[in-house]
């Protein structure tokens, strides 16, 4: 079976010298924005301008995790129609997304960490979304590779578990999305860099890319980590972000052991099986800002330190492939989505940190509606850039960030 | 990656020692007048610079003090920059 | 066990040593010096395992374990690379991936149905209907996978870490490596050498060709070892892979134990001045028809399996090769007894003459321009069909092992994971390196080098540019070296053949995930058009092998089929840990670290439940009744002691002290007085309370402050990063681990203090809110406070660290007639929450300011030249009525109190609970919660829904704090 198949997003095409949108950045908010566009609102005539190829950036480098237990009443509602919209996507697309919808549980080592669990499960259901606070025996049962022993760093005393949430092959998410926007008319521009955006009279008039001018009305740039630099450098709008850098790693492949996503805070660790086998680990980030995806000798110890503690079989267990990705950090680990509010014409989606990719389903449909309508729609007010202004920080946090000196 | 900071004081050390201090926007500004906006640029707003940018760190494992130095945010490499008074500088906790 | 050579001088077996080991079950023997591997094959088995997808046969291919195929389960652990395990007495091996055995796999068929799994296929099958994604997502989960572990399984061994500073690290102990190290090591400085073999040697190792004069190669690296082990300043770590490389020269790797170790596993972190990286080549994989069949294998697999493990690869044998190492080992397997049908060359032209006449001499058919293009035999080969690189004549020959290699390949990962950079050389066909990290240098093979000495004099240039970089070494050295290694034989022209004239249904480019030549240009036509793209559509390269089997063949073969000049061929990248490396290893002896009071172990004698709080461990309770209602009544109508050393303490001064107090805390700091405790707040520049404590003056210019216990690591941080712009003259000097701190609490408090000290307690003399200090018995100096935090008359003594225990067991002998009891943290939550004192983090979150939690009455608004952190916010912010407030509340209907964490809602949420108790003071529920501003009125009702209520709700009043005592009278009495 060796069929000629067209290229799945497309014949490699010029790029015209006007497009009614432009979006900047190739990676899962962009596809998802102009694949909505092009569904919901009619809109095909579309450049997605990408640097390097599309799901470069965190959309390729992500560990795939899906869940809607966020803390706040602003993010649950977004993340929900986030996490309800993979089986839909999955069928419109017409591709499989892989969705395991597997369950997170989060891991709890303080009476306090139950306290904060408590509001974030109580929420979740006050919204209609399952989960629930179980205590360590039960953890152990879900995953009885749990190490719920007392005699380790963070003893476990519960966990927070999410049944919907799971894992999404985000190679696919990225390829798919692609696809269903290539189909209906959006052109896919890879290897092109945009340079500068034009304004005329206040609001946007053109992009300047390294393939030549483009006159559009509308631009949005959703470049991921790389968002905040090009936002200053095109359009000197500066933006509370820190981007840092956040790493992941896989084990070598196994037979089924993990039929969860576990993570804790704690240990600052996650861990779920791939479809293929692999563990893949990751959380934390390195504390200051660059733009490098390198990793560290001294992250792929802790996570081994970590996981050797509270998922001690693992030990047993090699770690394969480290790699790196952008995590654009909010001071109140929120993103910003924004319009037509700095310069007529001029959208931003950008500050999701490591969140991009759970949210990117629901957050093109959002934006794809804002950009179509020139309405910002309600789920998206709160994500507003002005909330910075008026001292009213998101709270998706409960404790301190600490990666900047603002606290 | 493996940053290295030179810190003043305690000479070139694991970058881990050292806690990030935010990029270089200058002192406090004056109370009087002063604007939300002015306000949350001065608190949080960055520039994000993808090159060489002046930021702050403090040597939480080691001396203790805080001094500026220049580096590429694409390579982690920080740029020597010459300023005879930089010692003094972090000793009198910045710049004096 | 078949007949092992014993008396080549390049052996590593000692074959009078037998080691015993159970395979499938059964006892096998392997000597000394074995591999799992080489015992494995000297016991005839051929098939290690089952490939991932297609479950096709596996055996011996590299040696070095640069594929999954020799993975096996060892002693319970998965994925263990045989080939570069040695053999240990009592071993249990299993085989990984089969259902039955490696010999005869059930799954076998599914290597007849690779035509239904296109590159990519599962993205576009088993979605439709959505119902049938759950079930085939479990088939799928079971048939991925290599290797199994158990949930309950605990790793034997010990583990062990190494941190080590050096001038020189050079990753690779072949002659280059060698070469490199003992050069910077005869200029005086400290080297570090890595190899990841049991010894030194590397290419010269196992070689019986001419080195110079009459010497041969493998006595050339005996020597070199030996100079190297004479050597002072050169620390050899064998048996050592270097698994990551970083910028500024950090290092990292691990270390195999030997017998005599008391380690089995080690993990080293290097942090060096230069680096040279000397790692040498592997072999480039030849892609033909079923070229992965057991009885396939590399140059170096073939020749190391007789020259250092002692055994013949096969009987007869069939070479397609593209390397002269290629016609050298066949030369000397034929002397050692293997019969060699044909010897096909993928060069047209360029081999060594003198290799060339021996062929000859010894009557060994050889084929120039030829190539193996089908290995036959269902599961070991059989025969093979070769046939000229235009596919033109075949024919097809018998045979046992093919021994199949297209050229070396640089392992250049050691370069590239440390952001040096590779560019395609048309010469040699190698990715060579163009730009190399900062200190770092490379030498040997890496450079496309092939002669002996000129491999010796990279090494050497590269040993004295690590030595230049350490300055100790002048420029003129350097460039006498650089001439020498110029005047040498220079890179070797590389084969550049990719796949012999197949179609590539069954050629595979990369063995741990079956991806064969077809799914490549499957994967182009679809629009992956980059190699990293190709990698993550068809997964080639991320399996357990690390790409070291596709990782040069796949970016040639990508530009030969997309006809892309030299130019653009780029590598795939390449990503640590260059070897798979275990969990265990990585953790190394991972040590819990947490802080421990001194009142520690006194706390846990006395049946303290301890708690991880932050950095700290402490006492929570003191009983299992986690209520805690003997501990709280205790306080309210007694006495009880607190250990509250966790507590953040400091001592500020210098003459610009204050000026760094009014700075970081809201309160006027110019009105602290000598003698009285000023409480205050710290507030972030968003105006949010992030911390809380006592100030008291000591002196002129000179002040002490406490702050809460999760914040003491960060305040010198803190005052210093508010003051940086100030030049400010201040010391700061944090006590928190200098001083300990009693809290004696309770009604009777005064009585059990004053039978130990000899000042007058009466609340004349020392009252509420007053601060003195003291020497008990005249040895230990006291700093005492009244303070009401439990809302009962209460003591704070901070006492230094080492006499905390003196005065703990002195007040605690005075509080006997009283039956005095500890009292630990949940109580002291309770307590603090019926006086409506507020724990941050508990009481606020991030975006909680200081008026909202109701301490506006700390700020003072008119020291704006101090520029206070936070002023400004919390102006800018202060008529702001959509805020969340604290407010206190009482349940009603006698309901018990919701749990921490509930929400306070109507039709969206309002608003949640702090903190909230069945107070047993009170007698009744009471509790504290952050509510939106218009819910915050006295009397308003709140609407509280806990997690799992379902339907049911708890209703709450809102209430005047604080509950207890409002007037605050016991607490200064």
């Amino acid at each position: 079976m060796f069929l000629k198949s067209k290229p799945m997003w497309g014949k490699k095409t010029k790029l015209k010298t006007s497009y009614d949108m432009v979006i900047i950045g190739g990676g899962l908010h962009s596809l998802a924005t102009a694949y909505f566009l092009a569904k919901e609102h009619g809109i095909t005539d579309i450049a997605i301008i990408e640097k390097n190829y599309i799901g470069f950036g965190g959309a390729g480098r992500n560990t795939a995790i899906v869940r809607a237990n966020q803390r706040t009443q602003y993010n649950v509602p977004l993340y929900k129609e986030a996490l309800d919209l993979w089986p839909v996507l999955t069928k419109d697309l017409d591709y499989n997304l892989m969705f395991n919808n597997c369950g997170n549980l989060n891991l709890m080592h303080s009476e306090a960490a139950m306290k904060a669990a408590r509001m974030t499960i109580a929420t979740a259901q006050f919204h209609g979304v399952e989960s629930h606070l179980i205590d360590a025996k039960e953890a152990k049962e879900l995953v009885p590779a749990l190490n719920i022993s007392e005699d380790i760093t963070f003893p476990i005393h519960g966990a927070m578990f999410h049944p919907p949430g799971g894992v999404v092959r985000h190679d696919a998410v990225v390829w798919g999305l692609a696809r269903g926007a290539a189909k209906k008319g959006v052109e896919i521009h890879q290897q092109t860099e945009a340079l500068d955006i034009g304004t005329q009279n206040g609001r946007v008039a053109s992009v300047t890319t390294n393939r030549g001018k483009i006159n559009t009305k509308q631009v949005l740039i959703s470049a991921g980590g790389y968002s905040a630099a090009l936002i200053y450098d095109m359009m000197g709008i500066k933006l509370p972000i820190s981007v840092l850098t956040i790493q992941a790693m896989v084990t070598q492949p196994l037979k089924p052991v993990l039929d969860h996503v576990v993570s804790s805070g704690a240990y600052h660790c996650y861990a779920n099986q791939t479809l293929k086998g692999e563990i893949a680990t990751g959380a934390h980030m390195d504390p200051w800002p660059n733009y490098t995806t390198l990793n560290t000798a001294h992250y792929i110890k802790h996570q081994a330190e970590a996981l050797s503690e509270f998922l001690p079989c693992l030990r047993g267990v090699r770690f394969m492939r480290i790699w790196g990705g952008l995590a654009d950090m909010t001071p109140d680990m929120a993103p910003i989505m924004d319009g037509n509010e700095q310069v007529e014409g001029f959208f931003m989606d950008c500050g999701w940190g490591y969140f991009g990719f759970k949210s990117c389903s629901a957050v093109g449909k959002y934006m794809a509606q804002f950009m179509a309508t020139d309405q910002c729609p309600d789920m998206l007010k709160p994500f507003a850039l002005n909330r910075y202004q008026e001292h009213r920080l998101m709270g998706e946090t409960a404790a301190l960030v600490n990666y900047s000196p603002d606290n | 990656m493996a940053l290295t900071i030179t810190c003043p004081i305690c000479g070139k050390r694991n970058g881990y020692e050292f806690k990030f201090g935010g990029e270089e926007k200058g002192p406090r500004p004056d109370e009087k007048d002063l604007t939300p906006e002015a306000w949350c640029e001065y608190v949080h707003m960055n520039k994000c610079v993808a090159g060489v940018q002046e930021e702050w760190w403090f040597h939480k494992d080691g001396c203790g003090s805080w001094f500026k130095i220049h580096r590429d945010t694409t390579t982690n490499l920080e740029k020597e920059v010459k300023d005879e008074n930089r010692v003094q500088k972090a000793k009198s906790g910045g710049q004096k | 066990m078949m007949n092992r050579f014993n008396h080549l001088p390049t052996l590593k077996i000692d074959t009078t040593k037998k080691l015993a080991f159970i395979y499938k079950g059964k006892k096998h023997y392997g000597v000394e010096g074995d591999t799992v591997a080489s015992a494995l094959f000297a016991n005839k088995v051929r098939i290690f395992g089952r490939s991932l997808k297609y479950h096709r046969p596996r055996g011996l291919y590299s040696l070095d374990g640069e594929c999954s195929n020799t993975c096996m389960e060892v002693d319970g652990i998965p994925n263990v690379r045989c080939e570069n395990t040695l053999l240990k007495d009592g071993m249990v091996i299993k085989e990984q991936n089969v259902k039955g055995s490696a010999e005869k796999d059930y799954l076998g068929f599914l290597d007849k149905m690779d035509w239904m799994m296109p590159a990519g296929f599962y993205y576009n099958v088993m979605h439709k209907p959505a119902k049938v994604w759950p079930i085939a997502m479990k088939q799928i989960r079971k048939a991925a996978g290599l290797g199994k572990i158990s949930p309950d399984y605990e790793m034997p061994g010990k583990f062990d870490e190494i941190f080590l500073n050096t001038d020189v690290c050079v990753i690779g102990g072949g002659p280059s490596g060698m070469t490199a190290a003992l050069c910077a090591a005869q200029k005086g400085l400290r080297v570090i050498l890595m190899e990841s073999r049991p010894w030194l040697g590397g290419f010269f190792e196992y070689r019986s060709g001419e080195y110079k004069d009459g010497q041969n190669l493998h006595e050339r690296a005996q020597d070199l070892a030996k100079e190297v082990a004479a050597q002072d300043n050169i620390r050899v770590f064998t048996h050592t892979s270097a698994v990551g490389t970083y910028n500024n020269n950090l290092v990292t790797g691990f270390q195999i134990g030997k017998k005599e170790d008391v380690f089995d596993e080690r993990y080293l972190e290097i942090r060096a001045k230069s680096v040279v990286a000397a790692a040498g080549c592997i072999e480039r994989p030849l892609i033909f028809d079923h070229n992965e069949r057991p009885g396939v294998m590399q140059i170096g697999c073939a020749l190391r399996m007789a020259k250092t493990y002692g055994q013949l690869p096969g009987k007869k044998a069939v070479f397609s090769i593209g390397h002269d190492l290629g016609l050298e080992a066949a030369l000397e397997l034929h002397d050692l007894g293997l019969t060699i049908a044909c010897i096909t060359d993928i060069r047209e032209d360029g081999q060594d003459a003198d290799l060339l006449r021996k062929i000859e001499d010894k009557k060994i058919p050889f084929l120039k321009g030829w190539v193996a293009t089908k290995a036959h035999g269902a599961k070991i080969v059989k025969k093979i069909s070769i046939s000229s690189l235009d596919g033109q004549v075949s024919k097809t020959l018998d045979c046992d092992l093919i021994v199949a290699s297209a050229g070396m390949t640089p392992v250049t990962g050691h370069i590239t994971v440390a952001q040096g950079t590779l560019k395609y050389d048309n010469h040699t066909g190698f990715f060579l390196p163009d730009k190399m990290p900062e200190k770092m240098h490379a030498a040997g093979r890496i450079l496309g080098l092939n002669d002996p000495l000129s491999i010796e004099a990279s090494g050497k240039l590269a040993g004295l540019q690590a030595a230049f970089d350490c300055e100790n070494c002048s420029i003129q050295e350097i460039g006498e070296a650089k001439k020498a290694l110029e005047s040498l034989p220079g890179p070797v022209r590389g084969s550049k053949l990719v796949t012999a004239p197949v179609k590539g249904r069954k050629s595979f480019i990369c063995f741990d995930e079956d991806a064969t030549i077809k799914n490549i240009k499957q994967a182009i036509e679809k629009g992956f058009d980059v190699p990293e793209l190709i990698k993550r559509f068809t997964a080639t390269g991320l399996g357990p092998g690390q790409g070291g089997i596709p990782g040069h063949n796949l970016p040639l073969y990508v530009a030969k089929y997309q006809a892309l000049s030299d130019i653009s061929i780029r590598p795939t990248n390449v990503r640590p840990p260059l070897v798979p490396t275990l969990i265990s290893t990585y953790a190394g002896v991972n040590h819990k670290m947490f802080k421990i009071t001194p009142m520690d172990e006194m706390q846990k004698k006395d049946g303290g439940v301890f708690r991880n709080i932050g950095v700290w461990q402490r006492a929570r309770y003191f009983s299992n009744d986690f209520t805690c209602r003997k501990e709280i009544e205790n306080v309210r109508n007694n006495v009880g002691m607190l250990d509250g050393s966790t507590l953040g303490k400091f001592r500020i001064h210098g003459p610009d002290a204050l000026n760094a107090l009014q700075r970081v805390f809201v309160s006027d700091m110019t009105k602290v007085k000598q003698g009285r405790v000023k409480y205050s707040a710290m507030c972030n520049d968003d105006g949010c309370v992030i911390d809380d404590g006592i100030v008291v003056k000591q002196g002129e210019n000179d002040y002490y402050f406490t702050t809460s216990s999760g914040r003491a690591g960060q305040t010198v941080e803190w005052i210093r990063y508010h003051a940086r712009y100030d030049g400010w003259d201040f010391a700061l000097v944090n006590l928190t681990d200098s001083l300990g701190v009693i809290n004696l609490s309770g009604p009777n408090a005064r009585k059990v203090l004053e039978k130990i000290v000899d000042i007058d307690l009466s609340n004349e003399a020392f009252g509420f809110s007053e601060y003195k200090t003291f020497d008990i018995q005249d040895t230990v100096p006291v700093r005492a406070m009244r303070l009401g935090f439990v809302g009962e008359l209460s003591y704070e003594l901070h006492v230094p660290s080492s006499y905390m225990k003196s005065v703990w067991l002195m007040l605690r002998e005075a509080g006997k007639e009283f039956n005095i009891q500890n009292f630990g943290v949940e109580a002291q939550n309770v307590l603090r929450m019926e006086k409506c004192h507020i724990i941050l983090g508990q009481e606020s979150e991030q975006r909680t300011n200081l008026l909202d939690v109701g301490l506006g009455f700390l700020w003072d608004r008119k020291k704006s030249d101090a520029k206070t952190v936070g002023a400004v916010a919390l102006h800018q912010a202060e008529g702001d009525q959509t805020r969340l407030k604290l407010v206190g509340f009482k349940t009603q209907n006698n309901s018990r109190a919701p749990r921490d964490g509930a929400l306070v809602v109507d039709d969206k949420v309002r608003g949640y609970i702090c903190t909230a108790r069945d107070s047993f003071s009170l007698n009744e529920a009471v509790g504290m919660a952050l509510v939106e501003a218009e819910l915050s009125k006295i009397g308003t009702r709140l609407e509280i829904y806990e997690d799992e209520c379902g339907d049911d709700r708890i209703y709450g009043k809102v209430v005047a704090m604080p509950f207890y005592d409002p007037e605050g009278k016991r607490m200064k009495m």
